[in-house]
């Protein structure tokens, strides 16, 4: 079953500059779909459009629909989607710095005390090092602890899509590819649904179970990891193990024979 | 992993326990009994002081739920003072209304300000929701003068004492019990407001309003929450303060009130009410420190007509003493004298310090 579906989403900032042009994809429930891309392709604008945010940041939906569970939820405010079940992750600034670690988690939380206890202790199994300073302030936790907090606190609003900004920014590669995991773990626990956004094309691609990658506000390729890993371009401007020695951008490379490749 | 050894909760009614050692218990009781005595013993000076203290801690209580802990700044404060004062003074004057009908009017007028002046948060933040803000004030101050003028109370509108049942509050004494008890009222009702749902959600819209929206709170519902709720308290405040002084005149009710109410927040501490309540202490009785100050000071007699003057300086030093050197305010003191008693009569030092 299709739980989000996108349909040819455009979005325009300040009235002129179009980020998003186009873009469709679908996430099955129960998938990790990884929306791939480097800075400024527009995925953090898609998942700020799904997530009812856009309106913040003076942009506008122009065209397309954002449809969840076969539901238009565009133009539903922020908290009202998160209620639905789709819950944002953002990319920084993403715990309440002067609540303690418990204190966060009872911001998040809809549900009541018996069913919470049960999520709190689900996610202190998942992430025993939160346990370990739940009575801390959230200002005073290591950028880990934070995105831990951060995937805790969204797991009491109890998700059906989780919506990951970024989960690698900032953090050690050893501890992006530990959370990743987690997060798998998560998702088959809970039967989570994810659409996670990235940079890191490695270790997204090692979870996800569908890809989409984007550049300049489209999307241009998708499909499953095998066949995205084993794509020459992917190799070589996401990966970084392309014929040349050195890792490049797509930028360098003419428009023309990306394009050849990917749809010839 | 190493935990630290000491106090330990070990039931669910101990983690929700306001006082939790028994030290604690007894700082307090030596706290009631202290405020308790006070009235007997104090002079009709100091008592007069410590009533307007009261009335300062309630207002400072709700402006700080609404500054400190939702993040929103206003400067309508004295309007919404005015507004409770004048809702008190007119029902009384015009209608001859009881205590108990002004009261609850006052908080009414205060939850109708707080809900439409509250609106501009919605769209807007910091300096420029702290200019919509001081709209309230301007028309507050503007009706309440008009008021004064076309009903020919040029000196403000005279109260009698109000009647709780058979005790007519005529006398300071009767006022402080009154007030104290309010003012823990105000206290006690915030501080465990702070730890409900609301009360996180309002921490929550400060820190991070982004993620608040993403973690479900809906942002626009809980900043107008915030007002109401600061502006009932505030409006109180202000009935309260119009009984005790037994009239009511919008002079007041200046800018400059605000500014006091601003910078008690500051003094005492943002986002913590007990600073809140020191801040209120020590702005209302810092003019009198310095009466005293000079008193005891050998001041030239044809200086002391700058004694006015030198009072709203030393206000402004102290402001920007306390902004530059101890950001947390009181409360920061307050806390590092308390932390070094925690260990007294041993000094924490770190282990690598000595050379």
């Amino acid at each position: 079953m299709v739980l989000l579906q996108v349909e040819k989403l455009e979005v325009v900032y300040h009235q002129v500059l179009t980020a998003v042009q186009g873009v469709s994809l679908a996430v099955r429930q129960g998938q990790i779909v990884a929306l791939l891309g480097t800075n400024g392709a527009g995925k953090t604008t898609t998942l700020r459009a799904v997530s009812g945010f856009i309106g913040l940041d003076d942009a506008r939906v122009t065209a397309g629909r954002i449809l969840y569970r076969g539901e238009d939820i565009h133009g539903l405010p922020p908290h009202a989607v998160a209620r639905r079940g789709v819950v944002l992750v953002p990319e920084r600034d993403k715990v309440f710095e002067s609540l303690t670690v418990l204190e966060n988690l009872e911001v998040a939380r809809r549900c009541p005390h018996q069913e919470a206890r049960r999520l709190y202790d689900l996610v202190f199994t998942f992430f025993p090092q939160l346990a370990a300073v739940r009575h801390r302030q959230a200002g005073y936790l290591s950028g880990g602890e934070r995105q831990m907090l951060a995937i805790a606190s969204a797991l009491l609003c109890r998700p059906q899509l989780l919506l990951v900004d970024e989960l690698s920014l900032g953090l050690a590669p050893r501890l992006v590819q530990a959370l990743m995991a987690q997060l798998q773990a998560i998702r088959r626990e809970l039967d989570l649904t994810v659409l996670l956004v990235e940079q890191n094309a490695a270790a997204a691609l090692a979870v996800a179970d569908y890809g989409y990658v984007m550049e300049n506000g489209r999307v241009v390729l998708d499909g499953e990891p095998s066949r995205l890993r084993a794509h020459p371009d992917i190799r070589e401007f996401y990966l970084g193990h392309g014929e040349q020695q050195t890792r490049r951008s797509y930028r360098d490379v003419k428009q023309y024979r990306r394009r050849r490749r990917w749809y010839g | 992993m190493a935990y630290a050894s000491g106090y330990f909760k070990t039931s669910y009614g101990a983690e929700l326990a306001l006082v939790e050692t028994r030290l604690q218990w007894a700082a307090l009781a030596a706290l009631g009994l202290g405020l308790g005595l006070f009235p007997l013993l104090a002079s009709p000076f100091a008592l007069d002081l410590a009533n307007q203290v009261l009335l300062a801690v309630i207002g400072a209580v709700a402006l700080m739920l609404l500054t400190g802990y939702a993040g929103q700044i206003s400067l309508g404060h004295a309007g919404l003072l005015a507004a409770g004062a004048f809702t008190t003074g007119i029902l009384a004057e015009e209608a001859g209304a009881p205590f108990w009908l002004t009261v609850p009017a006052s908080g009414a007028v205060g939850a109708v300000l707080g809900l439409v002046f509250g609106l501009p948060s919605l769209r807007l933040k910091g300096l420029y929701l702290a200019v919509s803000t001081l709209a309230l004030h301007f028309i507050v101050a503007f009706l309440g003068s008009e008021y004064e003028t076309r009903h020919g109370f040029s000196t403000g509108i005279l109260l009698d004492s109000p009647r709780l049942g058979p005790v007519v509050l005529d006398d300071a004494r009767l006022w402080y019990g009154l007030l104290l008890a309010v003012a823990a009222a105000v206290f006690l009702f915030s501080r465990n407001l702070l730890r409900t749902r609301t009360g996180r959600a309002w921490i929550a819209l400060r820190d991070r309003d982004v993620v608040a929206a993403a973690l479900g709170i809906p942002v626009a519902a809980a900043k107008l929450s915030a007002f109401v709720v600061s502006s009932v308290l505030t409006a109180l405040a202000g009935c309260l303060f119009a009984y005790y002084r037994g009239f009511v005149s919008i002079e007041a009710f200046s800018l400059f009130t605000t500014i006091e109410y601003v910078a008690m927040l500051i003094i005492g501490g943002l986002g913590s009410l007990l600073g809140a309540v020191l801040g209120a202490v020590f702005v209302v009785t810092f003019p009198y420190l310095i009466d005293l100050a000079v008193d005891l000071l050998p001041v030239p007699a044809r200086l002391s007509t700058y004694v006015f003057a030198v009072k709203y300086a030393a206000f402004g030093l102290i402001m920007l003493l306390f902004l530059l050197l101890e950001p947390e305010g009181l409360l920061g003191i307050w806390r590092r004298v308390r932390d070094y008693f925690v260990l007294w009569p041993f000094r924490y030092r770190p282990l690598a310090g000595r050379s």
